[in-house]
């Protein structure tokens, strides 16, 4: 049994915990901050894509491609435009809508292309090694030394406007960005012990990539399509912007800011309400990304 | 009273993380005596090294500190940072664990010692220069005039300790923490770096604080010894009588690292003892004794009740509701 | 493109790992391993741009000659162009010209050579303008950002350059023109022309430098009071500075940001190519005689000589700000200037 103790230990008291040296306000503001930094954001792209996508089939929005000429350059708040008519007499909540579309659609194809082949352009690259990599990465390096826009232009100018050829010129830019970022999460994670051990043990390459690189490099690659899909949205709204993406008269937030030009002095406002989704819509996905990278502990 | 050097009480270091309040440091309180050399000894993450940060204000922004640290009877907890720079690098310095990152590595050598020299007295240039290669020579680095223009990553692991210790040296401080600071180096650069520590604690009749997780160390080098674990001290006793002949350890965490430390007298190839399971988790503690989950020897009360820090024989404190017999030896 | 940089910050994170890593391979070596594929992407970025360029249908004599054109005159004038010649063949004139400093005549019938010599200085001039403004501010806005991270002015600086870093430039340039033009009327809503007197010239290039350098600025902000938190949060020699008792300020600018520089300017050199398109649009926008705006016109007209010049000069000023910022990385980090004798 225990060594007989001295008569003090028993006559002391046992000294209650110490109390917090942190009030529980400032602990609990940091969850609320937390918390509010994941779900403002994602909120936001929530009520976007609903507005975008499931809004036009509760509601009969007037149509975003043609206007009547009698309606036109109606100020915001107008009774049946929102946001007002263009110069077109064009529905500007409606472009919006529409345009909205049109940007999620072509940047999350972009994006997904992008992971698919960049990712595994990246992941053959950095795990075989050797000339495979060598070859690979200087094809990525050419095309990131390439001005993109220029690709994206150039194929736009050849194949003609198009909703799936802008995804297509789009896709030049994410191929490449996302090969190099998987690239180089893969050449970190094979310089891991954990991969030695797996390839001594004998697991076979493709297996390794499947069950030690692919999970392990996820939540890095989420983070960055979120940037990326913000990227895609700009640059969607580039070629739109300069003529060479959505054909008119269909609708996109691009297409509203070339139009809005034309009249900037005299009503800014077709010019601002689109670059506010615009700026709204990417800052939403930016903030979406640093907090789960936060979460996740991305680098 | 007034000759203690540095007198820590209830001393208590929070930090925020993820929304939860992680306890570092846990009501530490020790004394320090001029020239002396106490060894704080603990796993990683048992809170020895804040609770040194904690006393020098270099903790980040924050963090929140609580309790009373006193130098010569001056409160240091709670001064603004701008009070604690005039005791930071003149009165206390610190030498860390591993010289090849505490070293700037874009900045020469000399630089950084002039740097500290400047920043406490008004010396000129020329002499801040002089008095650098003074002190390259007294933590014994050969051609130090060539070294002074040097910058770290050509200097060898042991050089770097000491241009590290040249700098905590710059103003004759009176406290010098080491925080592992022998542990990145190979053994006989250890032992000379340790060496050269005692030589210049007598020299210039410093205090040291040594942090440690090697109870070697602390044996051989240390007067008083204190032993943490999940940022409570757990026991507390000169080195003499838990070291010396017939040694007087009551806490199994004591006993755990004492046994961890290699001998000659073991036979050869026998497996060295190490201590068992894991630190818990500092923002969930269990009610209990911290170390009951790891104890040998833990009862329903070790689970149930947490036992405090007490005097149980004379100079020697310790936290447990079943102490070893005979200092615990296997 | 203000955000195409993210791709490339993002990339340059392994970069900055790789410099770190170099240590101890000598750095005239690296700087010639490093010429010789920029040699190889410069070529690719060419051959590329050439066979993209090809693609495009070969309609220009007839857009040059009307719609009414006699077959045979449209024959005769792609022959007089080189554009009835096989692809590789005209690849390799053009090379030849170029190996020999000469761009060649654009589809308009003017000499590239001049055009470049005229339009360049106006494009170089913007992107330093923009690069360098960007750059001070955000080393300001960094280092006092990072003073006290989560503090009011680190609060602040992050919610304008999040804002930066998703503005879309074309859309920031009219809210510029806007407000700087068209409410207060300080600056010209068109810069066709840039004056004589360095005063037009800071009138004409200052909104449109300010709409692709708030892109940059962001970057920037982001990256240096990121890389100094890390660092102050992180690394043993910020704690022994500190512990040496120097003020805040001087760890910060002499211990932390000193060492951040060497990942900036990695970045700075790396955005470079991204620049080029947001500098085409904003050229585009303004007006400005730049060879952006010629880019685009190019583009539109199938004028492949005048895209490959273009492209080509471009990815030259890419690739040589990469080098450069190796050189200027292999001179200013002790690390790498003397090489690393151990660790």
């Amino acid at each position: 049994m225990a060594v007989p103790t001295p008569d003090v230990t028993l006559a002391t008291p046992i000294p209650p915990p110490l109390p917090s040296l942190v009030n529980n306000r400032r602990l609990r503001t940091q969850r609320l901050g937390r918390t509010l930094r994941l779900w403002v954001p994602g909120g936001f792209l929530i009520l976007m894509l609903a507005m975008c996508f499931v809004w036009p089939l509760i509601y009969t929005l007037p149509s975003s491609e043609n206007g009547n000429i009698i309606y036109s350059s109606e100020p915001p708040f107008s009774p049946g435009h929102i946001l007002g008519t263009n110069q077109l007499g064009v529905d500007v909540f409606s472009q919006i809508v529409y345009g909205g579309q049109v940007a999620f659609e072509v940047s999350v194809s972009v994006t997904i292309i992008g992971i698919v082949v960049g990712g595994a352009i990246g992941v053959t690259a950095a795990f075989f090694g050797g000339w495979i990599d060598a070859v690979l990465s200087r094809v990525l390096d050419v095309l990131i030394a390439f001005p993109a826009l220029v690709l994206a232009l150039v194929i736009a100018e050849g194949l003609g406007p198009s909703e799936p050829h802008v995804i297509l010129a789009l896709s030049v830019f994410a191929v490449p960005a996302l090969g190099r970022v998987v690239r180089g999460a893969t050449l970190t994670l094979r310089a891991l012990p954990f991969m030695t051990a797996a390839r001594l043990a004998g697991t076979r390459g493709w297996r390794i990539i499947v069950r030690h690189i692919v999970p392990n490099i996820v939540p890095g690659i989420v983070t960055f399509s979120l940037l990326g899909i913000g990227i895609v949205i700009i640059l969607e709204g580039a070629l739109d912007f300069l003529g060479y993406g959505i054909p008119l008269p269909e609708a996109s937030w691009g297409s509203m800011i070339a139009q809005g030009q034309q009249v900037l002095t005299a009503q800014p406002e077709y010019v601002l309400i689109p670059s506010i989704f615009l700026l709204v819509t990417v800052v939403a996905l930016n903030m979406l990304g640093d907090a789960l990278r936060e979460r996740w502990g991305v680098r | 009273m007034t000759d203690v050097l540095l007198q820590v009480d209830d001393l208590r270091v929070s930090f925020v993380v993820g929304g939860r309040e992680l306890r570092a440091v846990d009501g530490v309180s020790f004394s320090v005596d001029p020239g002396r050399t106490l060894a704080i000894i603990g796993e990683s993450g048992s809170g020895k090294t804040v609770c040194c940060r904690a006393i020098m204000g270099l903790l980040p922004l924050g963090t929140a500190i609580g309790g009373s640290a006193r130098l010569r009877g001056a409160e240091l907890i709670g001064l603004s940072d701008a009070e604690l720079r005039k005791h930071r690098g003149s009165d206390i310095a610190m030498v860390f664990q591993d010289p090849a990152r505490s070293l700037n590595p874009t900045m020469r050598v000399g630089v950084q010692i002039t740097e500290a020299i400047r920043t406490h007295r008004k010396v000129s240039r020329h002499e801040a220069q002089t008095q650098a290669i003074e002190l390259l020579r007294l933590v014994r680095i050969p051609a130090a005039e060539r070294r002074f223009h040097e910058y770290p990553h050509q200097l060898s692991g042991g050089m770097r300790q000491r241009v590290v210790i040249a700098i905590a040296l710059a103003c004759r401080p009176k406290l010098l923490m080491a925080d592992e600071a022998t542990t990145s180096l190979d053994v006989t650069t250890q032992a000379q770096i340790m060496e050269l520590l005692l030589e210049l604690q007598h020299e210039l009749d410093m205090a040291l604080i040594l942090i440690s997780h090697d109870m070697g160390l602390a044996a051989s080098y240390a007067d008083e010894v204190i032993v943490m674990y999940a940022g409570k001290i757990v026991e507390q006793a000169p080195a003499l009588r838990l070291f010396g002949a017939g040694g007087a350890v009551r806490m199994r965490y004591t006993r755990a690292l004492l046994d961890a430390v290699p001998h000659l007298e073991r036979p050869a190839h026998s497996p060295l003892p190490i201590v068992g399971g894991r630190p818990p988790d500092p923002t969930a503690l269990p009610p209990g004794c911290s170390f009951a989950p790891r104890c040998g020897s833990a009862a329903d009360d070790c689970v149930a009740k947490a036992p405090a820090l007490l005097e149980h024989a004379p100079n020697h404190r310790w936290a447990c509701w079943h102490p070893c017999e005979n200092g615990g030896a296997a | 493109m203000a955000l195409v940089q993210q791709i490339q910050l993002q990339t340059g994170a392994g970069a900055r790992g790789g410099v770190r890593r170099l240590t101890g391979s000598p750095a005239l070596r690296m700087v010639g391993r490093r010429l010789i594929a920029a040699v190889f992407v410069l070529w690719g970025v060419t051959f590329l741009t050439f066979a993209v360029m090809s693609a495009l249908p070969n309609d220009t004599a007839q857009a040059i000659l009307g719609l009414h054109a006699t077959q045979a005159a449209v024959a005769q004038l792609n022959k007089t162009l080189g554009l009835d010649q096989p692809f590789w063949q005209r690849y390799w004139t053009w090379l030849d010209g170029v190996l020999h400093g000469n761009f060649g005549t654009s589809l308009l019938g003017l000499n590239i050579n001049h055009e470049l010599a005229t339009h360049l200085p106006v494009t170089l001039l913007l992107l330093a303008y923009a690069l360098v403004v960007s750059l001070v501010l955000a080393i300001i806005v960094a280092v006092l950002a990072a003073r006290r991270p989560n503090g009011v002015m680190d609060r602040i600086s992050l919610g304008i350059s999040m804002l930066g870093l998703s503005a879309a430039p074309y859309a920031f340039a009219f809210l510029l023109i806007i407000v700087f033009a068209v409410k207060l009327p300080w600056f010209p809503v068109i810069s066709d022309s840039l004056g004589s007197t360095p005063l037009s010239y800071f009138k004409a290039l200052t909104l449109p430098a300010a709409s692709l350098g708030f892109g940059l600025f962001a970057i920037y902000t982001r990256l240096l009071r990121a890389d100094m938190v890390e660092q102050m949060q992180r690394e043993d020699y910020i704690v022994t500075a500190k512990a040496k008792g120097l003020t805040p300020w001087r760890v910060l600018i002499r211990h932390a940001l000193r060492n951040s520089m060497f990942t900036l300017i990695t970045v700075v050199g790396l955005n470079l190519g991204g620049l080029v398109g947001a500098a085409a649009i904003i050229e585009t926008i303004f007006e400005l005689p730049g060879i952006g705006n010629d880019l685009l016109t190019g583009i539109g007209d199938h004028d492949t000589a005048l895209v490959e010049a273009i492209v080509l000069v471009f990815a030259l000023v890419t690739v040589l700000g990469n080098l450069l910022a190796d050189l200027a990385y292999t001179v200013l980090d002790p690390r790498i200037r003397y090489g690393s004798s151990n660790s």
